[in-house]
């Protein structure tokens, strides 16, 4: 009976203040939507036709439909930031993906003293990334830098890290990889937590090795986690900008130089502004290129089952 | 007994793996905060000691004197906490309508916020940078907040949220009478309390690191952020050339910028947690 009452009251009040409740959504949504549409959308949309234009900032912008894009596939220099950029991805998504599951798995034991582990790894994270830079910078230094005091225990000469060509974008990947690996191992870590210990246990007790049961039990379990994880860590990797601006600034000659980077520096520092905005939507076409390939994998995965 | 002392053997590797990756975690950390007490001549001696013999103050006395420090994190700190606050309440109130009101455009609206976690940041800065520079706002602690209002995250973490409160629990309070608005403050947002938390973490954390943004927006030095006031101590393009790395001030301005973000982590390590969770599952 008061379930009745209660339904209809409710009834009553909605469909008495039915005008008034068509407002008030959109009163709630209005103080967002300044934001987003100003702040966040718009300059979205916006940047597509500057990237259209040749604007340098004091000129006019003149329409120039695709040939900045057209313009930059034929700038060695923007194909250099590319391969660059692809170089540091190739240096640490593996290292980022594969060493945050090793590292996950490990705090995941029942060990003592894991919470600190665990605590220690991610924090890290929680720098901020010039600060990463200048940290390494002084890790890296030649003559009086740590690393190669101690690398000289090995017998290994004094590596010039940020001033050569070969060894600089591996120094920006190790201090990249330092400084985000926390983060892969926690979202590791909440994963092999949702896997459920009874299925991991019946496969023992079939017998299976601790290798077979991460193989066949816990590796297939985790693949929604570790789709999310590589698909994050690609995203983030190619947008590596920051610690290459603190600890090389892009050299030495263009060795390290990165897309992000070579954005700003043709938005910024020559104001090419419509080059600069192509080069940023280069990045968005990669993300977009990225999700698509998640899709179809998961579509594929998913038609298997 | 052979199982026994095997199974001995890998606790032992892995206590031995645990502890190498606390020390190779840790000791980057460890290192900048030993140099930064360590006095000029010390620093650059050889081999390096992991204890200064002499601790001194002197870098930091050295940069706050020689640089507008105490202005850079003041700036930091006001644009963090002000862009969180705005986002924690345009966020919630967005997302309370998307959940759980009726309208027309809901589906579309909210499908167009989305869409946004799709297009990357770095495409929004050139237009970013005319606008504010039209309005004469670049330099201005407004440009270093104002941006960040424009975030999906929150909006998506929060919408996910009320989505999973009951129908029950609003329907009780139309019936007491209770306003939309009432039932956004007093019911939604202390129902909403971890998520919120996470939100303001990620939120406060993500302008507080920030970079590139306040690197284009803000050329004077009274306006800086720490992020770019730091990478102003040496480096590739942004340091004085020819001169040389003065580490020990450089790893005393950097501790400096690290200590407030180590203090907030340790003691809200659980939202941490709990907020990158959250936005590594939107896939």
């Amino acid at each position: 009976m008061t379930q009745i009452i209660i339904h209809l009251k409710v009834g009553e009040v909605m469909n008495g203040k039915k005008q008034h409740y068509r407002i008030i959504p959109y009163i709630f949504l209005i103080p967002y939507f300044f934001a987003f549409i100003t702040f966040r959308f718009g300059p979205s949309i916006a940047g597509f036709f500057v990237s259209l234009t040749r604007w340098n900032i004091v000129g006019q912008a003149k329409f120039v439909g695709f040939q900045n894009f057209i313009d930059l596939f034929e700038d060695p220099n923007f194909i250099k930031s590319l391969t660059n950029t692809l170089y540091f991805m190739l240096l640490t998504v593996p290292a980022l993906v594969i060493g945050g599951l090793l590292i996950a798995m490990l705090v995941d034991q029942k060990l003592r003293g894991r919470y600190v582990t665990r605590t220690f790894v991610f924090m890290p994270y929680v720098i901020m990334s010039t600060v990463v830079g200048v940290i390494w910078m002084w890790i890296f230094d030649t003559h009086f830098g740590i690393l190669n005091y101690y690398l000289s225990f090995f017998g290994i000469k004094p590596i010039a890290w940020l001033s050569s060509i070969n060894w600089a974008m591996p120094a920006v990947a190790i201090a990249t990889i330092w400084w985000t690996i926390g983060f892969n191992m926690i979202l590791f870590l909440a994963g092999l937590q949702d896997i459920p210990n009874e299925l991991k246990e019946a496969a023992r007790i079939d017998g299976a090795s601790s290798w077979q049961v991460f193989w066949n039990v816990t590796f297939p379990l985790l693949s929604p986690t570790t789709i999310v994880v590589v698909m994050l860590t690609l995203i983030n990797t190619f947008q590596v900008f920051a610690q290459v601006y603190v600890m090389t600034g892009g050299g030495p000659a263009m060795a390290t130089l990165t897309v992000v980077q070579y954005m700003y520096v043709q938005s910024f520092q020559y104001y090419r502004l419509g080059y600069g905005s192509a080069i940023a939507y280069i990045v968005f076409i990669f993300l977009v290129g990225l999700i698509l390939v998640e899709r179809s994998i998961l579509k594929k995965s998913g038609d298997i089952n | 007994m052979k199982g026994k002392n095997a199974r001995h053997l890998k606790t032992a590797i892995l206590y031995f793996l645990m502890i190498v990756c606390t020390i190779v975690a840790f000791a980057p950390i460890l290192w900048m905060t030993v140099s930064a007490f360590k006095p000029e001549g010390e620093i650059l001696s050889y081999p390096p000691q992991w204890v200064p013999l002499e601790p001194t103050w002197a870098n930091f006395a050295y940069v706050l004197k020689n640089f507008n420090f105490l202005r850079w994190t003041f700036n930091s700190v006001v644009a963090a906490v002000v862009a969180t606050i705005i986002v924690i309440f345009i966020d919630s109130m967005a997302a309370f309508a998307f959940a759980k009101m009726k309208f027309k455009g809901n589906a579309v609206l909210y499908a167009v916020v989305l869409s946004m976690l799709m297009v990357p940041i770095q495409v929004t800065i050139v237009p970013l940078y005319l606008m504010f520079s039209s309005v004469k706002l670049l330099n201005t602690i407004p440009a270093l907040i104002l941006p960040t209002a424009g975030n999906v995250t929150g909006v998506f973490i929060l919408t996910n949220f009320f989505k999973s409160v009951p129908r029950d629990l609003m329907d009780a309070a139309i019936v007491d009478g209770a306003g939309s608005f009432r039932i956004w403050w007093s019911i939604m947002l202390p129902l909403a309390r971890p998520s919120i938390s996470a939100v303001a973490i990620i939120t406060f954390m993500s302008n507080w690191t920030n970079f590139l943004w306040p690197l284009v927006s803000v050329s004077s030095d009274a306006s800086r952020t720490l992020p770019v006031g730091v990478a102003q101590f040496f480096g590739g393009q942004s340091g004085v050339s020819g001169s040389a790395p003065q580490y020990g001030p450089a790893m005393a301005a950097a501790l400096m910028a690290t200590i407030p973000a180590i203090a907030i982590f340790l003691f809200l390590q659980r939202y941490f947690v709990k907020g990158i969770m959250m936005t590594g599952i939107k896939g």
